[in-house]
């Protein structure tokens, strides 16, 4: 193999000042480059109009962006990062709403415990309601959030692999064999400890299932869908048998299961949760990055240099197995990976869904659940899984309405 | 600059090209036709390495394209392929900026050389004032001379095009053909599209080349080799080839097909080249071979 000119030689020399006459354009983003783009980006556009290019030779560049219309660049060195600014905006009013609802979700329920109680508890300074708010609720409200955030991610991810919003955990297969498993578990009488391990592997099996099915033609969209409703069906069919023939009694925690409930966990779940999310973090810190390319067709990604199968898989399989680990702790909740990734997406009004805001979305839908699942019909406490299709459907709708009208 | 090597390629059973041996010159705008199915897409999508080929190699520069990785490969040739899905939303600004990608990495995400490449191409592409509006709600023009821009923000020295001028009208592919006639004129970039129209490939290029079931025909300048024969060759059509009344390059003009197609009370002998187009009066040459 003797390469004559090296990927070193021509990577320089191609982006170099080689053919735009005065480069130096673009040196005024060398600065506080943010606030720099910030600026840029809102001139961008009058500039766009009023020069009248005409693609004549080596024209100088017209816009001194430093970074895509809409973003700011964060530099830290060596590293810099793209971050759509309304993607910030979202994220912060999504922190606010969380920690609101957090804080109703401490304070509502029998006892009540005013919200300045709660702020009080909260920052240490010994209240009466100490055991009501930090033994009984806050271990449930943080895994409703850490729990719906891992939804929204998993959703996120398989939906972008899929190019489908209709696509998620619940969809394609995997809650399915995380809920067979787990009725399976549940119906035959092993220790209680065991449920979650056994929906976990059942999940993951699915998941296996599935890419195995999609991988023969590259894990394609529509095949990758396909072959996740199939094994979704199958495995529904086969934990209704399950369900049907075992003991009515053990059939009805299975059921409750499979709708997903927090009630009665907290901490230990969490955990679980937590730990899946730290080990895949540097998966899901290239995922973030990686996503931006899933709406281009395979030959397009190719011509640009991407491996789109590889990224896919690795795309695919990181959501399910977020997915499957989640489904495994606290019950197939439906809707939250389903919903969370298109609510953001139009918040952020990008082409795709966007990691954090899903995941920030998917918290704040599944605390808001588990609120209303235990106060709207109290004493009666319905699960959070009856409770977030009824909450993120109409909102949804809302979204779908109001996005049509939208001009472009 | 790109060569292929006893190259066979084809899809599922379906072989197309069946060793083929060809050269691509450098700095130089290359178009090649053919009749619909001969494997012209199949050999550029080869060349650009979105197919990979069953035997043979395709050489970029010297070496085998399957040995470099798809990022360098990305430095060194664009490819726009014939009808990529648009995505939804994406801005044209945006998707420009996804032509950097071989020079980037999830921890260096944009440079200043991003940002001046982008500039530069969609200036190059008369697409600056289209920055910020979303390419689905583009016309097909404007579009396809986005999706050129972000393969000219590759920054590379070849470019491979496969059909790029078809589902725009006249005006538009003129256009799209006299971009890509600057990149090889001022910047000596390295063309090589497929087109379907024989005189829009004669006017442009340096160097066409005629392929028929999965063969080249014929190569070389378009004024030396497109003939009437060869017209009849590959594509199995009669017709007149006439010197271009503006640049003088071979234009082809089909023959009479049809007896009702015949000019009201013509004079006799207004084309010179009448002999040829009196057999095929009533006949349909083109589905016989």
């Amino acid at each position: 193999m003797t390469a004559p000119s090296h990927p070193t030689a021509s990577g320089p020399t191609g982006v170099g000042p080689t053919d735009s006459g005065p480069s130096g354009v673009s040196p005024t983003a060398s600065g506080p480059t943010a606030s720099a783009a910030s600026g840029a980006g809102r001139a961008a556009p009058d500039v766009a109009e009023s020069v009248p290019v005409t693609g004549g030779p080596a024209r100088p560049a017209p816009i001194g962006v430093a970074a895509l219309p809409g973003r700011s660049l964060l530099r830290l060195g060596p590293v810099s990062v793209q971050i759509r600014r309304r993607s910030v905006l979202v994220a912060v009013a999504l922190v606010v709403l969380l920690l609101v609802a957090g804080v109703l979700s401490l304070s509502l329920g029998t006892p009540y415990v005013a919200p300045a109680d709660v702020l009080r508890a909260l920052s240490g300074a010994g209240t009466p309601y100490d055991l009501v708010v930090f033994d009984l609720r806050l271990p449930r409200l943080v895994l409703a959030a850490v729990a719906g955030a891992a939804f929204g991610v998993a959703g996120t991810l398989i939906q972008s692999v899929a190019r489908n919003p209709l696509a998620s955990p619940d969809v394609i297969g995997v809650t399915q064999g995380a809920g067979l498993a787990a009725t399976v578990a549940l119906t035959s009488g092993v220790a209680a400890v065991l449920v979650a391990p056994a929906a976990l592997a059942g999940g993951l099996a699915a998941a296996v299932l599935l890419l195995a099915l999609g991988a023969r033609h590259g894990l394609a969209a529509q095949r990758f869908v396909l072959a996740g409703v199939a094994v979704a069906f199958a495995l529904r069919a086969l934990t209704e048998v399950v369900m049907l023939t075992a003991d009515p009694i053990d059939g009805l925690r299975a059921q409750i299961w499979l709708i997903g409930t927090l009630a009665g966990k907290g901490q230990n779940e969490t955990e679980w949760i937590a730990r899946t999310l730290l080990v895949l973090l540097p998966l899901l810190i290239w995922a973030g990055w990686a996503l931006n390319s899933t709406a281009l067709d395979d030959d397009t990604a190719r011509g640009i240099g991407l491996r789109p199968v590889a990224r896919r898989i690795g795309l695919a399989g990181t959501g399910v197995l977020v997915a499957a680990m989640v489904t495994a702790q606290v019950g197939a909740v439906d809707f939250v990976a389903l919903v969370a990734p298109q609510v953001a997406r139009r918040l952020v009004r990008a082409e795709r869904p966007p990691l954090i805001c899903a995941a920030l979305v998917g918290a704040l839908l599944l605390v808001l659940a588990d609120l209303a699942g235990r106060r709207l019909f109290a004493p009666t406490q319905l699960p959070a899984g009856v409770l977030t299709a009824a909450i993120g459907g109409p909102y949804l709708m809302f979204l779908l309405l109001r996005g049509r009208r939208r001009p472009s | 600059m790109l060569s292929t090597r006893d190259l066979v390629a084809g899809y599922d059973e379906r072989t197309v090209l069946d060793g083929l041996d060809l050269e691509l010159p450098a700095d130089a705008f290359t178009v090649i036709v053919g009749p619909n199915a001969c494997g012209k897409s199949t050999l550029l999508r080869t060349m650009a390495r979105l197919l990979t080929p069953r035997r043979g190699t395709v050489l970029l520069d010297g070496t085998a394209i399957r040995d470099l990785p798809t990022r360098e490969v990305a430095r060194r040739l664009g490819v726009l392929p014939q009808s990529p899905l648009v995505p939804e939303g994406v801005t044209v600004a945006d998707l420009v900026g996804r032509g950097r990608q071989p020079y980037q990495r999830w921890w260096r995400q944009w440079s200043e050389q991003d940002s001046a490449a982008v500039d530069r191409a969609m200036a190059m592409a008369d697409v600056v004032g289209l920055a910020d509006r979303p390419v689905d709600t583009l016309s097909g023009g404007q579009r396809q001379r986005v999706w050129i821009a972000m393969t000219l923000a590759q920054d590379t020295d070849a470019l491979l095009l496969d059909e790029p001028t078809t589902f725009l009208d006249l005006a538009h592919q003129v256009e799209v053909l006299d971009l890509l006639h600057r990149l090889r004129v001022e910047r000596g970039r390295t063309v090589v599209a497929v087109l379907h129209d024989l005189n829009q490939a004669a006017r442009y290029a340096d160097h066409l080349i005629a392929m028929r079931a999965g063969a080249v025909v014929a190569a070389g300048p378009p004024r030396e080799i497109l003939t009437a024969e060869l017209v009849r060759d590959v594509f199995g059509l009669h017709c007149v080839v006439v010197p271009c009344p503006v640049t003088g390059a071979p234009l082809v003009v089909p023959g009479l097909t049809s007896p009702s197609l015949a000019p009201p009370a013509a004079p006799a002998a207004r084309t010179p080249a009448d002999d040829a187009v009196t057999p095929l009066v009533g006949s349909h040459p083109s589905k016989g071979i």
